[in-house]
């Protein structure tokens, strides 16, 4: 494949050799290095291929061997061309061609992203838009570190990202922080004093405090918006009176078991969609705004889906144009109400609250029991019933500050 | 011509003995064969004779006749060729 292109692009010459000693000329051309391939004998001829390059050495074998050559054909790349030198279009559109391919090279056409999970494309895409990264930029003014400190400083959670250019794709690795392990506080911030208090009603079932003063215990029942420790810490001294108060930001493990409503409700029919007939389609080539089509999409369907593929023109991996291409179809479909049966219903239902509980565990909270039930109407499938959990139902309040009752230096005496 | 010896000669024994690739040592030539349509000759000197139906081929060793129909030496270099076609007898000569 690659030996037959070379020959191609070098030329070469189909011959025919006639005379006394045909074998000689053979032998000596195998001794002077010059390629024969394809071979023929008829008739005390042999006919056979022989590159340019080989051919100019032939003279003195000729005389040697008082053979003749007779060329029969002109093969390859050199001799196309010779043939077409006076069509100036030719070449001047394979100039231009190839002008055009270098010209497209020098820009980035594609960015691609691997590695993201919470941060979309999208999101990475318009803040290097902001910075300057776009398509169709030269590749000449592509900075990888710069994007990557960009990227890094812009967005806490990705931990690590690389930027490089192949071809006219701009690829950029990133890896996101998956442990999501919380950020510590600025330690060197003074902390505003803050009380702990219950974000929901029901009752404490264990509280472990590390900083403030404890105001419930455990089996306390607790109302929304109630006091659970305060932030703020007595000093006393030994006669038992309250000289100082110290102020923390309360710290404490505290687990509340309460009570949540669920509700949740579904139609019980569903609008099916059933195609009929072909539909439409209409290719297109996308430059830009510039599109050109053919077909028609243009139709009177009441019910109708469109779709659109399209796809980036490679030239070669790691080389691409910027042209679009791809198909649009529209396909006609009618609507047929169609109604749920009972255990698709009860699955669905049971799915979204399986989901709904899990997503409370995600957020450390414990299920202890549920009375969830399904009530079948007409129209409507209603699944509720109440949750009993156990979960850290806190928030934080600003401690109020109680001025200390400075004693009189008589008092003191 | 001298009729050569059955036994193997010393430069044989000693490439035996040094266990050196007797192809490159001795001279000999080598055939290689695919199905009976394709046939690799490397260490040869030259073509004594070639037709459709028979190529003669000289060698350090002495000749090699390769008989059959529609023989065609699809490429012939210092080192290699490569004969196609449907080959029927091979016959070493003096």
């Amino acid at each position: 494949m690659i030996l037959s292109l070379l020959r191609y692009l070098q030329g070469y010459l189909y011959i025919r050799i006639v005379g006394y000693s045909p074998e000689r000329f053979i032998n000596l051309c195998k001794h002077h290095r010059i390629t024969l391939w394809g071979m023929r004998a008829n008739e005390r001829a042999y006919e056979m291929y022989i590159s340019v390059k080989g051919f100019r050495k032939l003279k003195p074998i000729l005389k040697k061997t008082n053979t003749k050559v007779i060329v029969k054909g002109k093969y390859g790349l050199p001799f196309f061309l010779h043939r077409r030198r006076k069509r100036k279009m030719l070449f001047a559109g394979a100039i231009l061609c190839l002008a055009l391919i270098y010209g497209l090279s020098l820009f980035v056409w594609d960015i691609e992203i691997t590695g993201n999970y919470t941060r979309t494309d999208e999101q990475i895409l318009e803040y290097l838009e902001d910075t300057g990264v776009v398509h169709g930029m030269r590749k000449g003014k592509v900075d990888c570190p710069g994007i990557v400190k960009d990227i890094r400083k812009q967005f806490d959670d990705i931990i690590w990202v690389s930027a490089s250019l192949e071809g006219t794709r701009l690829k950029l690795a990133i890896k996101e922080n998956s442990d999501r392990t919380v950020v510590p506080k600025d330690s060197t911030k003074e902390a505003t004093p803050k009380d702990i208090v219950a974000s929901k009603d029901g009752i404490v079932t264990r509280i472990v405090t590390r900083k403030g003063t404890p105001v419930v215990t455990a089996g306390t029942e607790v109302k929304k918006g109630d006091l659970l420790v305060l932030g703020k810490v007595d000093i006393i001294d030994d006669a038992g009176t309250v000289v100082n108060y110290q102020y923390h930001e309360a710290d404490a493990d505290i687990d509340i078991c309460t009570t949540q409503t669920y509700e949740d409700e579904m139609a019980a029919t569903y609008e099916e969609k059933s195609y009929q007939g072909i539909g439409r389609k209409r290719v297109f080539l996308k430059f830009g705004d510039w599109k050109v089509t053919l077909g028609f999409l243009k139709n009177n369907y009441e019910h109708s889906s469109y779709l659109c593929e399209e796809k980036q023109v490679e030239l070669l991996p790691h080389f691409f144009l910027p042209f679009l291409y791809g198909i649009e179809s529209v396909k006609p479909y009618t609507i047929k109400e169609t109604k749920y049966s009972d255990e698709k219903l009860k699955e669905y239902l049971s799915a979204r609250f399986s989901r709904f509980c899990s997503e409370l565990e995600k957020k450390g909270v414990q299920i202890l029991e549920n009375d969830v039930k399904i009530y079948k109407g007409n129209t409507v499938v209603r699944a509720s019933g109440t949750l009993t959990m156990i979960e850290s139902a806190i928030e934080f309040r600003d401690t109020q500050i109680t001025p200390i009752e400075k004693m009189s230096e008589g008092e003191l005496k | 011509m001298k009729e050569r010896s059955e036994h193997p000669s010393w430069k044989m024994r000693m490439a035996q003995a040094a266990d050196m690739p007797k192809d490159v040592v001795l001279g000999v030539p080598v055939l290689s064969m695919l199905g009976r349509e394709e046939l690799y000759i490397e260490n040869y000197r030259g073509i004594l004779e070639y037709t459709e139906e028979l190529i003669r081929v000289q060698t350090k060793k002495g000749q090699i006749k390769v008989t059959g129909c529609r023989l065609q030496i699809s490429y012939y270099t210092n080192d290699e060729m490569k004969v196609t076609g449907c080959v029927k007898t091979i016959e070493y000569g003096d």
